[in-house]
């Protein structure tokens, strides 16, 4: 024990000193950062408030249309948004009428072009003509802005074309009459409840969760293998089993790998749980993006992560100990990052059918337990026993792999020269 | 006197190659033992074995009077063939490290481990990571590794192979100061004249058996009495006939003569005389080198040990 906890502690320190690894822990974080924040702040900076000129033939429309931007805009706006952008962020202009629109148009055309104004909006009197509404911008690629000003443009001549066909309503009655559907999603799971969440969101949430299983394997396992390549090309090995018995060394090892891990994950927690409390206006966009984080899901999570934790360090310390150089590891580890990579890709179609007969099966094999499981908790929660079955087989199957995997360390550690064959190390392992 | 190592009929077996076959011996408690065999005799073999980091296929090992065990391990000092640093590690944190590992807290192992750094003149280099060291003061913190946690047997797989004059001398000092404190030290090597300076006792291995065991001093006499050194002027082509020479090995300046078992040395002596003038002549019990050739040399395996033996 006392041996194992040494072991512990050297790897810990030896990683944790490094500078790699905290280059490595703190690009995650600055990614989802940027990732969260990014698309916020750009909002921001480009919304200093945009001027929109409008020309307006009828007389009639400009009013209402401002009237129901600056309704839309406080429906909207997140709270703290609300004073500074009253219309969402677009200030409109009233162009007075100069002979045609036309000509007004040609009158203020100059302004666009040096960034007054962002765009110019040209209304004839002809309502019902095709070529009556037209967009002038700078910018034609910004769908949301100019969604924003048509549909805001659209209630205002539907309410101005009632009035010519002399519909007689008043205003309010008639903009409710107007309003439009949307379709609210509710997801029914298999005990009956139902929950409020769209495909995309499901998707989103649970392939968050799905690639931060698939990194974090991925990268320990490599870390795991790469330690122990390290230790037989320094020909370092059979100094420790001097003092140690291998499965010490490769009990020390993966669990000082794993505190690594966690030391890594509980940073990534501790920047989620921090970046709202820094950011107002930030928490909003982080309580979507963690949306599947409910302490259930989470403690599941966890659960998966450490059965497929020490499921892919265990296979990539065999990988590590049979080979003896990276170049060499490269084949034998490609199955193993197979079996990481094959459900990630797959994550589409498990979320969208999580509970067919393949998801199912597929979240039975233990290779693929953690990861599929996760998917499928996530959209669609499994009856209880499936997830139950399903972590008394992974453990089972770890209980083997670590049997065969101390076996095929204690030969590989100290073989040097050329590789076993695949079957070879299978021989091991049974032996 | 009871055995620092006590190996009984092991036996193993690697594919279709055997490595150890039917191997015993008892390494008593006190002395400098060497494992004396050519190269694939089967010394690693065996001494990975007596460090279960290898399990023997049938047969029994006992090490301080005890199964191989953790425990065991912690009071062993063990230096094996392919001895490795971490490469990135301080010198001082890597002593620190191994120490700890053989049940020492951390502190404590850091503190003895400053203290065999200052001993072998490495004590500025402490915070310095090992791929700075020379070849020469990497080898130097090995063999500081080796010796902490006060171990009561050293096992050392050719420690002396790779070491330049003056860290070979420098061991083997340090070597017989620990042994006049009892530590007991095993070490295999192929390298007779070394042996011969500093072995108590010797088993000669080749192809996984003994071929022969016991003290030196009995060892030397068992084939003793009967081998000559002698410097001579003339020509001595005639001894080849002689009845009473077995063999006669020139190495130039001197002569090296196995006689037949009873003859006199003083006949030879006297036949000599009366040829060529004799410069020095010298009943000598023979080399262990000559011991081992003796015993485990067909022509071609011969040649190789003197070729490593000029190597190294």
């Amino acid at each position: 024990m006392h041996n194992v906890l040494m072991v512990i502690r050297r790897e810990y320190l030896d990683r944790v000193r490094k500078k790699s690894f905290w280059i490595g822990t703190l690009v995650f974080p600055v990614i989802m950062v940027v990732l969260v924040l990014g698309p916020m702040a750009l909002t921001r900076l480009s919304s200093g408030p945009k001027r929109v000129a409008v020309v307006d033939a009828t007389g009639r429309l400009f009013g209402p249309m401002q009237d129901e931007l600056t309704r839309r805009g406080r429906e909207s706006a997140p709270k703290d948004e609300k004073k500074s952008a009253p219309a969402g962020g677009l200030v409109l202009e009233s162009v007075p009428l100069q002979g045609s629109v036309d000509a007004t148009y040609t009158a203020i055309k100059a302004r666009v072009n040096k960034d007054d104004l962002y765009a110019v909006i040209i209304i004839g009197d002809d309502l019902n003509s095709e070529t009556n509404f037209r967009y002038y911008g700078r910018n034609v690629g910004d769908p949301q802005t100019q969604q924003r000003l048509e549909s805001a443009l659209q209630r205002a001549v539907i309410l101005l074309r009632m009035e010519r066909a002399e519909v007689k309503a008043d205003p309010e009655t008639l903009r409710k009459a107007m309003a439009g559907i949307d379709f609210e999603t509710f997801q029914v799971s298999a005990s009956g409840t139902e929950s409020k969440k769209g495909f995309l969101e499901a998707y989103f949430g649970t392939f968050l969760f799905v690639f931060l299983l698939y990194m974090t394997l991925l990268l320990y396992g490599i870390a795991v293998m790469r330690g122990i390549l390290e230790e037989k090309s320094n020909r370092i090995m059979e100094v420790l089993l001097g003092s140690l018995s291998p499965q010490e060394l490769m009990t020390g090892k993966i669990l000082g790998v794993g505190l690594v891990g966690l030391t890594q994950v509980g940073i990534y927690v501790a920047t989620a749980l921090v970046l709202p409390m820094l950011v107002p206006g930030a928490s909003g966009a982080m309580a979507s993006a963690f949306d599947a984080l409910s302490p259930m899901r989470l403690l599941w999570f966890l659960i998966f992560f450490i059965l497929g934790y020490f499921m892919y360090t265990a296979l990539f310390a065999a990988v590590g100990s049979v080979c003896n150089s990276e170049q060499e590891a490269q084949n034998l580890q490609s199955p193993v990052i197979m079996c990481l990579v094959i459900p990630m890709v797959a994550t589409f179609f498990f979320v969208s059918q999580p509970d067919s007969t393949v998801a199912r099966v597929v979240s039975l094999i233990p290779l693929f337990t953690p990861m599929v499981m996760v998917m499928r908790i996530n959209t669609l929660t499994p009856p209880l026993w499936e997830i139950l079955l399903s972590i008394g087989l992974t453990l089972g199957f770890i209980y083997l792999l670590f049997r065969g995997v101390a076996k095929i360390f204690r030969i590989g550690i100290l073989m040097y020269g050329k590789r076993p064959t695949v079957p070879e190390i299978l021989r091991w392992a049974r032996s | 006197m009871a055995s620092a190592i006590s190996v009984r009929k092991v036996h193993k077996t690697f594919g279709d190659h055997r490595a150890v076959d039917d191997l015993s011996f008892e390494v008593p408690e006190g002395v400098v033992f060497g494992l004396l065999g050519p190269n694939g005799a089967g010394k690693s073999t065996t001494i990975r074995m007596v460090m279960d980091i290898i399990r023997p296929d049938s047969g029994e090992i006992l090490v301080l009077g005890d199964k191989p065990s953790s425990k065991v391990k912690g009071q062993i000092g063990f230096l094996p063939e392919e001895r490795g640093l971490y490469r990135k590690m301080k010198i001082l944190e890597m002593l620190e490290f191994q120490g700890s590992i053989k049940g020492a807290r951390p502190a404590a192992a850091r503190k003895e481990g400053a203290g065999w750094l200052d001993r072998l003149g490495l004590g500025e280099w402490k915070d310095r990571k090992v791929e700075e060291l020379s070849k020469g003061m990497q080898q130097k913190v090995q063999i500081a590794a080796a010796m902490l946690g006060r171990p009561r047997l050293l096992i050392l797989d050719e420690p002396f192979a790779g070491m330049d004059p003056v860290n070979q001398n420098f061991f083997k000092d340090l070597l017989m100061e620990l042994n006049r404190t009892g530590v007991s030290i095993v070490f295999s090597t192929h390298q007779m004249e070394t042996a011969e300076k500093i072995c108590h006792s010797i088993v000669l291995i080749h192809r996984g058996k003994v071929v022969l065991d016991g003290e030196l001093a009995a060892v030397k006499s068992r084939f003793g009495k009967n081998a000559v050194a002698l410097e001579v002027e003339g020509d001595v082509s005639f001894l080849r006939a002689h009845p009473g020479v077995v063999q006669v090995d020139d190495y130039g300046r001197t002569l090296e003569l196995q006689l037949a078992p009873g003859t006199d040395p003083q006949a030879i002596l006297r036949a000599l005389v009366d040829r060529t003038p004799v410069r020095r002549f010298e009943v000598v019990s023979p080399t262990l080198n000559a011991i081992f050739l003796d015993q485990v040399g067909d022509a071609a395996e011969v040649k190789v040990m003197r070729e490593e033996a000029s190597h190294a």
